[in-house]
């Protein structure tokens, strides 16, 4: 007998329970006695001198403990440490800028913290902001990514003597040798706007230092806890081991909250350190919007080659991304962009350059998707457009262009996120297009449909478009099983949690090899105390890197059953079957022995073990894989437009994606479904509006639209697998795949809406009263 | 922020001129309680305290320094105001020209608007300014007319 | 915080009496006060609703509302959902439905769903949505959670 596999299966999630009843600690939900709250004061200015802070008078307000601006830090002021070094393009140029904990001489962007202000309240902590003098010299602001190139733009880091932060040319082949043979070339510039991750839970820290224990203790929404474990530890002048942090139940992460060192999280433990009572920081929703960083703000001068079969000859991009006042993440963001727009195709000559720019705007680092969608909208909008120019269908223009599904693995030859080569490992991009074709009805559509409706004037689009995501990248995860003599099976690993289900997903995995039961394994993630080797959750690299060395830790936990057991029962290694928790002979199933019993067995308190052996029924397990793989996909889209309100109506929205072996559908059609709904928000309705001051002028959800249940449609989902050689698992990630291709498939179906207009799309987002320009811009230009 | 616009004063222009640039003009037809001071012939500050419907009084600290003035016929002002709810600054022109017994005088103000305010207030910034302005224009006529009528200063 | 106002407060049909600054939010009170914390805070711009409760059995944002507002009145937070370990027919439909990831906006959107299943026995689907309009979700991307609500109106009935 032999359960149902887990690999595959629908498990419900053993984690829900808690968050239901409200039991599941939060960050905010930390109470300790005698904690201390604290606020920040922060610039209202974007650029500018700090000539004069005086906190005087509000270390004298009612409840104030401890106010500090820089010059309190002393030594302990520092900037924080570059987390990405740039990748070893040959050629590149790089300026590293990271944020500082306070503001110190120069404001760079508005939101930057000058003053902490602890309390016995975060009411009166905030009473007492009032009373900081600050004086402040105000500088122009760098109004824009052109604008900051120019000669005798202000500037954000004067030690640099201009705004760029990094220039990086990527080629492949000659482009510009094969341009001329082309039948066409489409040459367009694409405007991709910032959007925040606005994640519902804000950030916050909160950390207790025990003098006498000498270890300190903190809480984080962070999504890396043990790189902060270490970072702090250092700082502090701390032992790694003197030093826990908690990640707990994190309302959402999206990328943001593994940005390390915030001021914040720099500065919430110092003082506790300093204050000899608990601290806590709790982000509120305004500050979010400065002081967490965002994503997306990319002007991209793009080319296609292509000849007159619409067969892709070479790509030239140039653009600008805007890296905000500083770039403590390097270039991820960028090189993304880069590497995903190729996409599923065979681009033979490819040159693509880059500058990132400093402005004095909040810092950029990724947000899912993390600058994947910048690449897939100006490709797929590239390949749209030459569909049109040259009268192909828009499906068959990427039918001909596809990476055939036995050309893997497939070497790109330039260098993605994770400095090795851009090689997919495994795929069947044609096969996902057939099945997205089909479920969304596309000839139908275009040929009856479309032209029936249209007839009637209304005005309904369809689109199509096709990508790739490079999941699953190292460095590694570590995960560590051990068999209790309960018979529980605890697992711990370093990744933190922020609604993915790992709690679910990787009980799955383990209970797989132990026989158990899944309710019967209990992980414990995003604890240093409890697992300290390892990153974090990013780049949709989870279930791929942490779920394998939960597999890699599980099989090595059921090699040492199998052996205690065979020695036990008598029998060979072969014959020990595990089901239910229990380890017995196949065939006689009552000489058996549970695994609780088991475990005990191996740890004795008298007699003697073999030389060489572990106690107990634990084994720890590490994967590192040697390079990212290739999750794939294809998003259609049918929308109805209204040319008079420019509403969009989505009446249908099909995913096609490949995320290899499928630990939990469930699991992974939410993610799906989850990051459409971003996608669409991104598309349609989130933009953060910097004006030219660089002042945010929408920072609260009254202003900054999320979509609601209203706006985002029922994702009608399809799988397909194309398992990775790159782990054993076989998995791929899957987190950010929903929000990548949105944008541009929006584009193409609402293009095609409105068809004859002239209206062609090169932005994002697109809001209503932007869309609404557009058609006026067009018609004012054909009548 | 571009706030612009034309008032008409009844009164003749020297009245008037003195009138907007008194700092204890100022600071009783400013809406709101304010204290203003001037610190030099052109340069006045003071604190200001207002509060909008509901929303108690918000301080801020305010500056407005003078140049280009064309005694009695046009000035600029530099205005910088900063406070918990953010900030504002900007340049301001404001010329008067005699039209028949009255003064007509026309503002134009390019401001930054900065911080909270700004962040969360996008929506109010026009109407609010507008109405502070009216409410300040208002109690200017009023006080124009209770000195032409007689009253102390 | 020194308390200035004495407030009588049932809270999942407990009777609660506090004293309170004026200015106190309802969310605080609940969360610190009463260490209720399963009431979350998302924005404290009353937009994304993660903060609502039952005031008088009406779905209220706690977070726009003072403390002090709440003496002599009936608050019902997700702690009064589940009987013991037993979990309210919608906290199930949610847990069968996967409607949930970071679990962060839940509670406010089961408190809106109690009298809206209350009032609304049998909706439609765009009745739903319409009334989980007034709650921001950045994890799921709604479609689990109406289909949590279609799940309690077809096995539950109205509750």
């Amino acid at each position: 007998m032999k359960h149902a596999s887990y690999m595959g299966q629908r498990v419900l999630r053993l984690e829900d329970a808690k968050l239901l009843t409200g039991r599941a600690l939060f960050i905010d939900d930390v109470e300790l006695p005698g904690m201390l709250e604290v606020a920040f004061l922060r610039s209202d200015d974007a650029h500018g001198i700090l000539r004069r802070i005086d906190v005087t008078a509000a270390r004298s307000r009612p409840g104030v403990v401890a106010v500090y601006t820089a010059a309190d830090l002393g030594d302990y002021w520092r900037p924080g440490p570059l987390l990405v070094p740039p990748p070893p393009v040959p050629g590149l140029i790089f300026n590293a800028a990271t944020q500082v904990p306070l503001v110190r001489d120069k404001i760079r962007h508005c939101g930057e913290a000058l003053a902490m202000v602890v309390a016995e309240s975060r009411y009166l902590a905030e009473d007492a902001l009032e009373h900081v003098v600050v004086e402040v010299d105000p500088l122009p602001a760098v109004a824009g990514l052109e604008a900051a190139l120019l000669p005798g733009a202000p500037l954000v880091h004067d030690q640099f003597g201009s705004n760029l932060a990094a220039q990086v040319r990527q080629q492949k082949g000659d482009y510009a040798a094969v341009r001329g043979s082309a039948a066409r070339v489409i040459a367009r510039r694409f405007h991709y706007d910032r959007g925040a991750s606005a994640a519902i839970e804000n950030r916050g820290v909160v950390a207790a230092w025990d003098g006498r224990a000498g270890e300190l203790t903190v809480w984080d929404t962070t999504q890396a806890p043990i790189p902060i474990r270490n970072g702090l530890a250092a700082m502090l002048g701390l032992g790694e081991s003197q030093v826990r942090v908690i990640a707990p139940f994190i309302g959402g992460g999206f990328g943001p909250k593994i940005m390390m060192f915030y001021p914040e999280e720099v500065l919430v433990p110092w003082a506790a350190r300093q204050l000899g009572r608990p601290v806590k920081w709790i982000e509120d929703r305004r500050e979010n919007f400065y002081a967490t960083t965002q994503e997306r703000s990319q002007i991209h001068d793009a080319e296609l080659a292509v000849a007159a079969d619409g067969r892709i000859l070479g790509v030239k991009d140039v653009f600008l991304h805007d890296t905000g006042a500083y770039d403590p993440y390097g270039l991820t963001v960028p090189i993304n962009s880069q590497c995903t727009l190729l996409g599923p195709y065979l681009v033979p000559h490819y040159d693509s350059e880059f500058k990132a720019v400093f402005t004095n705007r909040p810092i950029v680092t990724p947000v899912r998707g993390a600058g994947r969608q910048h690449g897939v909208f100006v490709m797929e909008r590239l390949l749209d457009l030459a569909a049109r120019e040259l009268g192909i269908d828009r499906v068959e223009i990427r039918r001909r262009n596809y990476i055939p599904a036995d050309a893997f693995p497939y070497d790109h030859e330039i260098l993605f996120q994770d400095f090795r080569p851009l090689v997919y490992d495994s795929g069947n991009y044609p096969a996902a297009l057939e099945k997205a074709v089909e479920l969304i009805g596309y000839a139908d559509f275009v040929e009856q449909e479309q032209p029936r409706l249209r007839a009637e004037g209304r005005h309904v689009g369809i689109g199509v478009v096709s990508y790739i995501e490079g999941t699953g990248i190292g460095p590694y995860e570590g995960a560590r099983v051990t068999v209790e003599p309960s018979g529980l099976v605890r697992v711990a690993t370093g990744v933190g949690t922020q609604g993915q289900g790992h709690f679910t997903t990787f009980a799955q995995l383990v209970a797989e090899q132990l026989g158990v039961d899944v309710s019967q394994v209990q992980v414990s993630t995003g604890d240093t105390r409890d697992f300290n080797w390892g990153t974090g959750t990013f780049a949709s690299r989870g279930a791929v890197v942490a779920g394998s060395a939960c597999h890699a830790a599980a099989l090595k936990v059921r090699a040492k059953i199998l052996a205690l057991a065979a020695g036990l029962l008598g029998c060979a290694k072969a014959e020990v079957e595990l089901f239910d928790g229990r380890a017995s002979v196949r065939g006689a199933p009552d000489r058996g022995l549970t695994l609780g019993e088991l475990a005990r067995k191996a740890n004795p308190l008298r007699g003697a073990v073999t030389p060489g052996t572990e106690p107990g029924l634990e084994a720890t397990a590490y994967f590192g894989p040697d390079r990212g793989n290739a999750a794939s996909g294809v998003h259609a889209i049918r929308v109805e437009v209204d040319p008079e309100t420019a509403e969009v109506k989505i009446s249908r929205y099909v995913v096609v994606h490949d995320c290899g072996r499928v630990i939990n559908p469930m699991v992974v059609e939410a993610q799906v479904q989850g990051g459409v709904a971003h996608g669409i928000g991104n598309a349609f309705y989130e933009q953060l509006s910097f004006d030219d001051n660089g002042q945010l002028m929408n920072a609260s959800f009254m202003d900054y639209l999320l979509p609601t249940a209203l706006d985002v449609p029922t994702v009608e989902l399809a799988h397909i697998e194309t398992p990775s050689p790159l782990n054993p698992l076989g998995v791929k990630g899957v987190g950010e795949a929903g929000a990548i291709p949105t944008g541009a498939a929006f584009a193409q179906a609402v293009e095609d809406a409105l068809h004859g207009t002239g209206v062609e799309i090169t932005e994002i987002p697109l809001s209503p009263s932007r869309l609404h320009a557009l058609i006026a811009q067009a018609r004012g230009g054909t009548s | 922020m571009i706030v612009e616009g034309v008032h008409l004063f009844p009164g003749p222009r020297e009245v008037v001129w003195n009138l907007l640039l008194d700092p204890d003009v100022l600071a009783k037809t400013m809406p709101g309680s304010a204290k203003i001071t001037r610190n030099g012939p052109d340069r006045y500050e003071g604190t200001m305290a207002m509060g909008i419907g509901p929303i108690s009084a918000a301080t801020f600290d305010v500056s407005i320094v003078i140049t280009d003035q064309l005694v009695p016929e046009r000035y600029t002002m530099q205005i910088d105001g900063r406070g918990g709810f953010g900030f504002t600054r900007g340049l301001a022109t404001i010329s008067l020209a005699d039209e028949g017994v009255s003064t007509r005088m026309h503002y134009q103000a390019d401001l930054q608007v900065g911080g909270k305010i700004a962040a969360v207030g996008q929506r109010l910034l026009d109407s609010v300014s507008k109405l502070l302005l009216r409410q300040g224009l208002e109690a200017m006529t009023r006080e124009l007319e209770r000195r032409l009528a007689g009253g102390a200063a | 915080m020194n308390g200035q106002h004495p407030i009588e407060v049932t809270v999942n049909g407990t009777r609660h009496a506090r004293e309170v600054a004026a200015r106190l939010l309802l969310s605080d009170f609940l969360r610190h006060d009463l260490g209720l914390t399963g009431t979350h805070v998302g924005c404290e711009h009353g937009v994304c609703g993660a903060c609502t409760v039952l005031f008088d059995g009406e779905p209220a944002r706690s977070c726009l509302m003072f403390a002090v507002q709440a003496d002599g009145h009936a608050v019902d937070t997700v702690e009064g959902l589940a009987s013991g370990e037993t979990l309210h027919p919608v906290q199930r439909a949610f847990y069968e439905t996967h409607a949930l990831q970071c679990g962060f906006c839940t509670p406010g959107i089961l408190m809106t769903l109690i009298p809206f299943l209350r009032d609304h026995p049998t909706p439609t689907e765009n009745e739903i949505r319409e009334a989980l309009s007034g709650h921001l979700c950045r994890c799921t991307g709604y479609a689990n959670i109406v289909a949590a609500v279609q799940r309690v109106v077809k096995y539950e009935g109205a509750r």
